[in-house]
C-alpha cells in the first residue's frame, strides 16, 4: 500500500521533471510563428534562424569563452588550496576552506551587487574580465568540493618516497598526486563549468547589449516578446546539458543512487 | 612550524589573495555601503528605512513563505522519489535513466526551466488544458503572476536537490541493520520510523537547507513567474542596483537578506544536530 503510494508520487515527480524539457524542445519544432505544443509540424527552421542571428551566435560564444575561461582560473586556484588545506595544519587553515567554500551559500543576487559596486570604484565593469571573476568566485567551490576528499592521507607516503627518490614538487605532483585526483578534479571541473554556462544572477549586473551571455540575453528576451526562436535557444541548452550527462554517465558514472553491495 | 610556513604560502597566496579582492572587498563594500550615506557619512539610516517600511516586511513575509512551502512541498515530494530510486527500483538502467532525468534540469539555466513553465502555466498551456480536459476545471485558472505559480517553478528547480541529497543517505544506510531490525521483531513501519528515517536525517536536513537557502534568494524564477505582481527580497535588490542606482540602501537590503538567510541556516543546522541518546 506505502510502496503503491511512493511509486505513484515517484512517477508523477518523473513526469513533472521532464515534462518543461520536453515541452520546449517540441515547441521549438513547430512549423507555426507562435509556441505550440505538441508542436504543429516539424521544421528546424527556428534553430536555423537562431543559428543565422549573429546575437546569438555572439552570446553563445561569450557564454562559453567565459565559462571555459572561469573554469580553467577556478581549477588553477582551487587545486593548490586544496593541497594547502589537505596536507599542512596551520593558522587560519578552517578560515581559508570556509571562506573559499562560502559563495556556494551567498544569494547570487547579492554578490552581483556587491562586484558591480566595487567593481564601479575599481573600474572593473560591465567587460569580460568584469564577467570572469565573479564567475570564479562562484564556481570554485564546486572544484574544492570535488578535489579536497580525493586528497587522501595515504597518498602521503607515496609523495613522500617521490620527494625521497629526487623528485621536484611539482614533478611529485603531476607524476603521483594529479593521477589520483583526477576524477574528483573533472567532475569539479564540469560542475564548475554548467554552473558558470547557466548563470544569470551573477551576470545580468555586469552585462551589455553587446557583452552578454546566453542565459542572460534569454532572460532578457522572455520577459518581453516569447517567440518559437526562444524555444530553439532553449532547446539546444537542453540538448546540450542531456548530451553532457549522458557522457558524465559513461565516463565517471552517474549511478550515485545505488545501495552499497553488501 | 617554520617548515610549513613557505609552502602554504607558495600554494594558497594566490588563491587568498583572489578572494580578498574579489570576494570579501566587495562584501566588505556593500556592508560600508549599507552604513553610510550617499556622502560617506555614517548612518544608520538604510536600516531604518528598512524595519519602518511595512512594504518590505510584506514582501520579506512573501519570500519566506514561498521559501518555507518551496522546502515543503520538495520534502514531500523529494524524499518518497529518493526512497523510490534507491530501494525500489531494481532494474539499473532505469535508475540510470531517473538520475539523468533528475540532473538535467541542475544542469539547465533556471532561466530555460522558468520559460518551460511560462509555456505550461500560461492561460491556454497544457496544464490548464489538462485540468479542462479532466473535467477539474471549466475555465483556465491563472497560474502566472501568482505565488502557486512561482511555488510550482521553484520546486521543479530545486528537487533534484534534496532527492540527491536523501537518496545519498539512504544509499549509505547499511542493510544489516534492518536485517536485525527485522529479526529482532520490528514491523517495516517500525524499521522506517526507528532506524531508516533517522539515519537519512542528516541528508534531509542539508538537502532542505540548501533548498530554503536557494529558493529565499532566487531571482529568476520568480521575476519571470511573477509577472510583475509579486515582489520578493531579491528583486527589491535587484531595482536598487539596476534602476534606482542607490548603492547604500541597495547595500542595506543585501545584507539584511544576507543576515536573515544565514540565520535561519544556522538555526536549521542546530536543529538537525543528531541528539545524543
Amino acid at each position: 500500500m506505502v510502496s503503491a503510494l511512493v511509486r505513484i508520487v515517484s512517477f508523477a515527480a518523473l513526469a513533472y521533471l521532464a515534462l518543461p524539457l520536453v515541452v520546449l524542445v517540441g515547441a521549438s519544432l513547430t512549423t507555426t510563428s507562435f509556441l505550440a505544443f505538441p508542436p504543429q509540424g516539424l521544421t528546424l527552421a527556428w534553430y536555423g534562424k537562431m543559428l543565422g542571428d549573429p546575437s546569438y551566435v555572439s552570446a553563445f560564444l561569450i557564454s562559453t569563452l567565459l565559462a571555459v575561461a572561469a573554469t580553467i582560473v577556478a581549477v588553477l586556484l582551487a587545486v593548490p588550496a586544496a593541497i594547502a588545506i589537505a596536507r599542512y595544519r596551520f593558522t587560519g587553515r578552517g578560515l581559508l576552506s570556509e571562506t573559499l567554500m562560502s559563495p556556494l551559500i551567498l544569494p547570487h543576487v547579492v554578490l552581483g551587487a556587491a562586484l558591480l559596486q566595487y567593481g564601479s570604484a575599481i573600474g572593473l565593469v560591465r567587460s569580460f574580465p568584469a564577467l570572469l571573476v565573479g564567475h570564479v568566485v562562484i564556481i570554485m567551490p564546486f572544484v574544492l568540493r570535488a578535489v579536497l576528499p580525493q586528497l587522501s592521507e595515504d597518498q602521503r607516503s607515496l609523495e613522500e618516497a617521490s620527494a625521497d627518490l629526487g623528485a621536484r614538487p611539482l614533478t611529485t605532483f603531476f607524476l603521483v598526486t594529479l593521477p589520483q585526483i583526477r576524477s574528483g578534479l573533472v567532475s569539479g571541473a564540469i560542475f564548475a563549468f554548467i554552473a558558470s554556462w547557466i548563470n544569470v544572477e551573477l551576470s545580468i549586473f555586469n552585462t551589455t547589449a553587446e557583452l552578454t551571455t546566453i542565459p542572460v540575453k534569454l532572460f532578457n528576451y522572455v520577459q518581453y516578446t516569447i517567440d518559437p526562436t526562444i524555444a530553439a535557444v532553449s532547446g539546444l541548452t537542453i540538448i546540450v546539458a542531456a548530451v553532457v550527462i549522458v557522457l558524465l554517465d559513461l565516463t565517471i558514472g552517474l549511478d550515485v543512487l545505488s545501495e552499497r553491495r553488501r | 612550524m617554520s617548515g610549513t610556513l613557505r609552502p602554504v604560502l607558495l600554494l594558497c597566496a594566490l588563491p587568498a589573495a583572489f578572494f580578498v579582492a574579489f570576494f570579501l572587498a566587495p562584501m566588505a563594500v556593500v556592508l560600508i555601503a549599507s552604513l553610510t550615506t550617499a556622502a560617506g557619512q555614517p548612518t544608520f539610516a538604510h536600516y531604518l528605512r528598512i524595519l519602518a517600511d511595512t512594504y518590505h516586511w510584506d514582501v520579506l513575509w512573501v519570500t519566506f513563505r514561498i521559501g518555507a512551502l518551496t522546502t515543503l512541498v520538495c520534502v514531500l515530494i523529494g524524499y518518497p522519489l529518493a526512497w523510490y530510486l534507491v530501494r525500489i527500483v531494481k532494474w539499473r538502467p532505469w535508475r540510470r535513466f531517473c538520475v539523468i532525468l533528475l540532473v538535467v534540469p541542475l544542469f539547465t539555466s533556471n532561466i530555460v526551466r522558468s520559460f518551460g513553465w511560462m509555456v505550461l502555466l500560461g492561460r491556454n498551456g497544457l496544464v490548464n488544458d489538462g485540468l479542462i480536459g479532466l473535467g477539474l476545471i471549466e475555465r483556465p485558472m491563472r497560474f502566472l503572476g501568482t505565488e502557486l505559480g512561482i511555488l510550482i517553478g521553484l520546486v521543479y528547480i530545486l528537487l533534484p536537490f534534496i532527492v540527491l541529497a536523501v537518496g545519498n543517505a539512504l544509499a549509505k544506510v547499511d542493510p544489516a541493520l534492518e536485517h536485525a531490525s527485522a529479526d529482532l521483531g520490528a514491523t517495516p513501519a517500525g524499521t522506517f520510523r526507528t532506524i531508516i528515517f533517522p539515519l537519512s536525517l542528516p541528508g534531509l536536513m542539508a538537502g532542505a537547507v540548501m533548498v530554503f537557502m536557494l529558493a529565499v534568494s532566487a531571482y529568476v524564477t520568480p521575476a519571470l513567474l511573477s509577472g510583475g505582481r509579486i515582489t520578493v527580497f531579491s528583486m527589491l535588490i535587484f531595482q536598487q542596483y539596476s534602476s534606482v542606482f542607490d548603492f547604500n540602501y541597495g547595500g542595506a537590503l543585501s545584507i539584511t537578506m544576507l543576515v536573515l538567510t544565514l540565520a535561519l541556516v544556522a538555526i536549521a543546522g542546530r536543529l538537525s544536530e543528531p541528539r545524543r541518546a
